[in-house]
């Protein structure tokens, strides 16, 4: 398990996007739902080794139903997606643990059930436990935690399975604002040290801005994409302090283009 | 800030699964009282209302007996009617026991096999809605009148709520679990014993509360139409006898012999429900913490 916040080799540097190496690829995919409903029109994006795409727009405009093509849960109707990897991982909203097992085996379960050895597993989950700060709660059941401590164990869990793709889908949306600021940082911490691709969907602006390399702006009826930002301060592998106020000018660009959305 | 500490990521401080504390004496006190005193009190008054009847309507014992009347009957017989309670026990949970096996395989493949539930799921029904006193005498014209027969006869009628109870809850296993288990290619064998089937678990154990009354009420029904030829009849046996003869005190203690039995069944499922639900699945459970 790589745990030092060192860049790892191979993966490509923060905002730009190697077609060739893209994990995955969206070629005018299109969704129509068997009730005949177009939730996604031709939708074209790339995914890098190690990026992170925030995936924003007003609910209903097919944010859940990218991903789920993305992660084989869903037939794609029209188009082509090209996914160069099979070690994904998703995450939800809600944590989505097994009430009956405590933390440990919830974060190892799907490493398991992927028939991952036990050595390497346990390995992974115990760096992945420590790297969400929940060391002291190994032997917890889901009920004795947090919102927020449950949340990390999806994270974890989802870590533990050495995903080189991640889809995650609002995984803080039912966070306070304190407690979702800080998986945000969770997160990246996470992602300095594992390198992972991921897809990010959430409501939040901020958070948009804060995890993605890229933001792209999606609009509804049809479901399509608005646009695609560039971050002009992206989360680095160094952990290099962020330019505040041009991530704002983004906030507010976003912002904007979600408004003129009706 | 200094309040919010807990969620840094650095935190180590365990509110750790603490060991349940043992409820402090007095309120575990109190609890018993509000729970104790009311129902025995309500006995008490039921029965001084009901000797009370008897006095003032002057009833012949044959007619309605007395609690001194049924206390006595109860002492005299005891040996025979424990023998009795006895034998009903044995069908009930051989019953319960085969309906178990039964009713859980058959969920299991319902709840594997889509064409499976088509196909077995209405005859289950029908299962169900069979006049249970019209199939007995059949019963007994195959295995003869005896334990086998008022076993089948409580089996049948306590497959039904744990067949149904048990789908019902392995069919409605949280959807994004399931996805998780598919997306990490886990078989459908793997997803159904060790997701599927521990999700349901509260739902399976209301299933089996159901069945453990259902149980009794098939053997004594099983007796009543099968026991009688029999040379060892259980309480569905008593009871056709006393009645016949008239012999009401008697008769009460049979019913209440055959409470008596439907409750200890009762008891030993809740029990066990209790245990499995603490320690395994204790989300499951209604808690006020
Ligand atoms: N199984 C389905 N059958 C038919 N239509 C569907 C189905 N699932 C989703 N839709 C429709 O597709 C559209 C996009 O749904 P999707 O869940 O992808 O939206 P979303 O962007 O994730 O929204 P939200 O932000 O509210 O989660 C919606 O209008 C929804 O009604
Ligand atoms: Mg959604």
């Amino acid at each position: 398990m790589v745990s030092t916040p060192a860049p790892a080799p191979g993966v490509a540097p923060p905002g730009t996007t190697d077609q060739a190496a893209a994990l995955i690829e969206f070629r005018q995919v299109q969704k129509t739902y068997s009730n005949g409903f177009q939730a996604v029109t031709p939708f074209d994006l790339s995914v890098g080794a190690g990026e992170i795409v925030s995936l924003v727009g007003p609910s209903g405009c097919g944010k859940t139903t990218v991903i789920r093509m993305a992660a084989g849960l869903s037939s794609v109707s029209g188009g082509e997606l090209v996914r160069r990897t099979d070690q994904l991982a998703y995450v939800f909203q809600d944590p989505t643990l097994l009430a009956w097992r405590n933390v440990r085996s919830n974060v190892e379960l799907v490493a398991k059930l992927k028939g991952v050895d036990k050595a390497t597993r346990a390995a992974a989950a115990t760096a992945a436990i420590e790297m969400v700060g929940l060391g002291a709660f190994e032997k917890s059941l889901p009920r004795q935690l947090s919102g927020g401590m449950k949340m990390r164990v999806s994270l974890a869990r989802a870590i533990t399975s050495a995903p080189e793709l991640m889809m995650m889908d609002e995984p803080f949306a039912a966070l306070d604002e304190f407690t979702r600021e800080n998986m945000q940082n969770q997160l990246l911490r996470l992602w300095r040290a594992n390198g992972f691709g991921a897809m990010f969907i959430t409501h939040s602006i901020s958070e948009a801005v804060n995890l993605g390399h890229r933001i792209v702006v999606m609009a509804a009826r049809p479901g399509r994409i608005a646009r695609i930002i560039d971050s002009p301060s992206p989360p680095t592998k160094d952990d290099a302090p962020r330019d505040k106020a041009a991530l704002a000018d983004t906030a507010e660009l976003v912002s904007s283009l979600l408004a003129g959305d009706k | 800030m200094t309040d919010l500490s807990t969620h840094q990521p650095t935190e180590t401080a365990p509110v750790k699964a603490a060991p349940p504390a043992p409820s402090p004496g007095p309120s575990r006190l109190v609890a018993a009282r509000r729970f104790v005193v009311p129902p025995v009190v309500a006995a008490v008054l039921g029965l001084a209302i009901w000797q009370l009847i008897i006095e003032i309507f002057a009833l012949p014992v044959y007619l309605l007996p007395g609690p001194a009347d049924v206390w006595a009957a109860l002492t005299t017989d005891a040996g025979p009617i424990l023998a009795a309670a006895k034998v009903t026990m044995q069908e009930a949970l051989l019953g319960f026991g085969l309906a178990a096996l039964s009713g859980f395989a058959a969920a299991l493949v319902m709840a594997r096999w889509n064409i499976a539930e088509r196909g077995l799921y209405p005859y289950l029904v029908l299962l169900q809605t069979v006049p249970i006193v019209a199939i007995a005498p059949l019963f007994v014209v195959w295995f003869g009148a005896g334990i086998t027969t008022n076993a089948l006869v409580a089996a049948m009628i306590a497959v039904f709520p744990i067949a149904a109870n048990t789908l019902q809850g392995l069919k409605s296993t949280d959807r994004n679990l399931v996805q998780l288990y598919r997306m990490a290619g886990a078989p459908e064998r793997v997803q159904l014993f060790s997701l599927r089937v521990p999700a349901a678990l509260p739902q399976i154990l209301t299933g089996l509360r159901i069945a453990s009354g259902a149980s009794v009420i098939g053997a004594i029904v099983g007796e009543f139409v099968a026991g009688i030829g029999g040379g060892e009849g259980g309480l569905g046996y008593v009871i056709t006898l006393n009645a016949t003869q008239l012999r009401t005190p008697e008769l009460f203690v049979a019913v209440l012999m055959a409470s008596a039995v439907s409750l200890i069944l009762f008891a030993i499922v809740a029990t066990i429900e209790g245990q499995l639900l603490k320690r395994w699945h204790e989300s499951a459970l209604p808690t006020e913490e």
